[in-house]
């Protein structure tokens, strides 16, 4: 037998009963932060939002009053109510303006969990500042406990926003605090977390290992590219989140309908970045190895030689895999590329090297010296010396690489080059 | 007819009724500092200890996401805490503690409807007379609360602030059990402390007395306590951290529950 709770329910709207994950959308932020397009089009925006198939869509209880009638329907988002209020984005330091800066650092409880109820929400959010002071997360703990004292009685799922902030809180230390943050969070009465990355996957991966509920990640600030974007929702996916809440990401992409449609085809759908991007298309590209997905079958190294017909043995390869050493701790296969930095280019005495017209390294043979000035002010040493002393290093394949069509596991993918340093 | 009745029924799902004893595990400090060793998968830690103790201190948030472990035949019973500390942050937590803090996370009938047997706070003694008196006083609400509701209250005596050194550290555990025994306590957790101590305090008290342990104790260990009149050991997360944790449980358990039925 099993105990059905109005929290099961809802949790279940909430996430997707096929993957038991969930694309959510933050539109709080009129709430707390200044005026901005977004705030100012929430109603257009919203409306794009459920079309793209959100999940979730995170709003205050104002605008679920006055927006709720677009979530409505069974495949329609889940309202998430924020039961808070706080002034973080007016202490200066974020990245949005201040029309009236605050000067003390302010959270407050402003809905009860049977408020939420009342407009159909399917969960409410809160903050958990940690780091700031210890009566700052004092104060933030006593709240999260009234809450998850009354979200446990009306059955609504509780979902905690660990947040590290504030003058205790270091780059060294961040991730640890976080990790902390997600746990203490879970044992006060979180149902699901809503947490920032911390990063890098292995810390992202111990945090959602130990926070023991579902763990969607936010977003911050908004990228500069979609890219940037996706790669943190694919990272944190890599290390077992169960989806997302992002915000200003998706508020004031140029197309919030495609940026939340792409989103859920990474977490609902498994496509990768570049599929969804459509990228190698138009523009200079570089490339970019994950180390985490590696998995050290060596066929760039073998389809790179083969395709240049440099010679034969893996040691011709214009990339290389590094491993574990035997006896060190076990790390990740390491791919190491060309990353098209030009320090090469740089320190070519002749200007034989230089970046093409299409955006990858060439030769003039008939200006190299092989003075190998290039071989060694590759940071990576991925250039080698052919028998006249000439550079053999990564021309992208003339631009469709043979490693990355190969790599089957993604570990090498196409990443946009925005500009040359070398190239006018 | 015993009006008493739901907590001496509950109170029996602790300390048991057949001997008076009781094995505790307590993991509630990750709401402190987070997962620490051997707690990072709730569910695993508890398995490995559910067979062998009576009751397990969790956090609400735990005994609700973990209630199917909980309680039942042959299995620990949740005792809830319901306060809050950061004054075990030392240097080795990411953001020790420099403000000591201490606050409810729950009451009696939250904690009723999670199924506690019993609800467990903090006496923080040694900080400054503010801080203890505010203490003093949601404690006092707490005990009137549990009385209401015939759930049995254990009170955590822990004499760690500053005014508490090795001189009067032990006058300050019995000072903790007099005002909590006065208080309304149906149940004290004390700190490990000599012989002496402990029988002088088992002898007046009323209520049940419990030694807590930072280690898996000897059966040197367990059998001082339990001569010196002690009624169970409260074991805290840092077992958590021993390899074969059930193999050592099951001695445990052996030692404080059955050695003395099969002499």
């Amino acid at each position: 037998m099993s105990v059905y709770s109005g929290k099961t329910a809802r949790l279940n709207r909430l996430f997707n009963p096929k993957d038991g994950r969930a694309v959510c959308v933050a539109a709080d932020h009129g709430w707390m932060s200044d005026v901005t397009p977004n705030v100012v089009e929430l109603a257009r925006i919203l409306k794009l939002v459920v079309e793209g198939g959100a999940d979730g869509i995170l709003i205050s209880y104002g605008t679920a009053l006055r927006l709720g009638h677009l979530m409505q329907g069974k495949d329609a988002p889940a309202v998430l109510i924020r039961a808070d209020w706080m002034n973080m984005p007016r202490l200066g330091g974020s990245n949005v303006s201040n029309v009236l800066p605050a000067v003390n650092f302010r959270k407050m409880a402003t809905s009860f969990a049977r408020d939420a109820l009342r407009v159909g929400a399917s969960a409410i959010t809160i903050y958990y500042f940690i780091g700031y002071s210890d009566e700052f997360e004092a104060i933030n703990l006593e709240q999260a406990a009234d809450f998850a004292r009354e979200c446990r009685k009306v059955g609504l799922p509780l979902i905690i926003e660990p947040m590290a902030v504030g003058g205790m809180v270091t780059g060294v230390n961040i991730a640890e605090i976080l990790i902390a943050s997600g746990r203490i969070a879970t044992e006060i009465g979180a149902d699901a977390l809503k947490i920032p990355y911390t990063g890098d996957v292995k810390t992202f991966k111990k945090l959602v290992d130990q926070a023991g509920v579902p763990v969607l990640v936010l977003g911050g600030a908004k990228s500069d590219v979609p890219r940037d974007a996706l790669e943190l929702v694919d990272e944190a996916l890599r290390a077992g989140a169960a989806g997302t809440v992002f915000g200003r990401n998706v508020t004031k992409a140029k197309d919030p309908k495609k940026m939340v449609a792409d989103i859920c085809a990474l977490v609902h759908e498994g496509k990768s970045i570049s599929d969804i991007l459509e990228e190698k298309k138009e523009g200079f590209f570089r490339l970019k190895s994950d180390p985490d997905k590696c998995l050290g079958c060596r066929i760039c190294e073998t389809v790179c030689q083969r395709f240049h017909g440099d010679g034969y043995g893996q040691h011709l390869a214009r990339l290389r895999i590094e491993f574990p050493e035997i006896g060190q701790e076990l790390k990740p296969f390491k791919p190491v590329v060309c990353t098209l930095c030009e320090k090469c280019v740089i320190a070519c005495p002749t200007g034989a090297l230089k970046i093409s017209g299409e955006g990858y390294l060439i030769l003039d043979r008939e200006l190299c010296t092989s003075c190998g000035e290039c071989i060694a002010a590759c940071p990576f040493n991925v250039m080698i010396p052919d028998e006249a002393g000439m550079p053999i290093f990564c021309d992208l394949c003339g631009g469709e690489p043979e490693c990355v069509r190969w790599c089957k596991a993604e570990a090498l993918t196409l990443v946009p080059k925005k500009k040359f340093i070398t190239r006018n | 007819m015993n009006i008493d009745i739901g907590k001496t029924i509950r109170m029996s799902d602790i300390i048991d009724a057949r001997d008076g004893r009781s094995l505790i595990v307590d993991t509630t400090m990750a709401s402190v500092i987070g997962a620490t060793e051997g707690l990072e998968h709730v569910s695993e830690a508890i398995g490995s200890v559910n067979e062998f103790c009576d009751a397990v201190i969790v956090n609400p948030g735990t005994a609700e996401h973990h209630a199917p472990l909980l309680g039942g035949k042959n299995r620990a019973t949740p005792v809830i805490r319901v306060d809050w500390t950061n004054a075990f942050r030392g240097e080795d937590f990411c953001l020790p503690a420099t403000d000591v803090k201490r606050l409810m996370v729950s009451d009696g009938s939250d904690a009723l409807e999670l199924g506690a047997s019993a609800v467990i706070a903090s006496l923080l003694f040694g900080f400054d007379d503010d801080f203890e008196s505010t203490n003093i006083r949601d404690l006092s609400h707490l005990a009137r609360e549990c009385q209401t509701l015939f759930l049995p209250l254990f009170v955590d005596i822990q004499p760690i602030g500053d005014r508490v050194s090795e001189e009067n550290f032990e006058e300050s555990i019995k000072l903790g059990c007099s005002f909590m025994l006065e208080l309304g306590a149906e149940a004290l957790l004390i700190p490990s402390c000599s012989a002496e101590t402990l029988k002088f305090i088992c002898d007046w008290m009323s209520v049940p007395v419990l030694v807590r342990q930072d280690t898996l104790p000897s059966k040197d260990e367990i059998e001082m306590i339990f001569e010196n009149g002690a009624a169970g050991i409260v074991l805290s997360h840092r077992i958590f951290a021993q390899k074969n944790l059930s193999n050592e449980m099951e001695k445990i358990h052996w030692l404080i529950h059955e050695k003395e039925a099969v002499q």
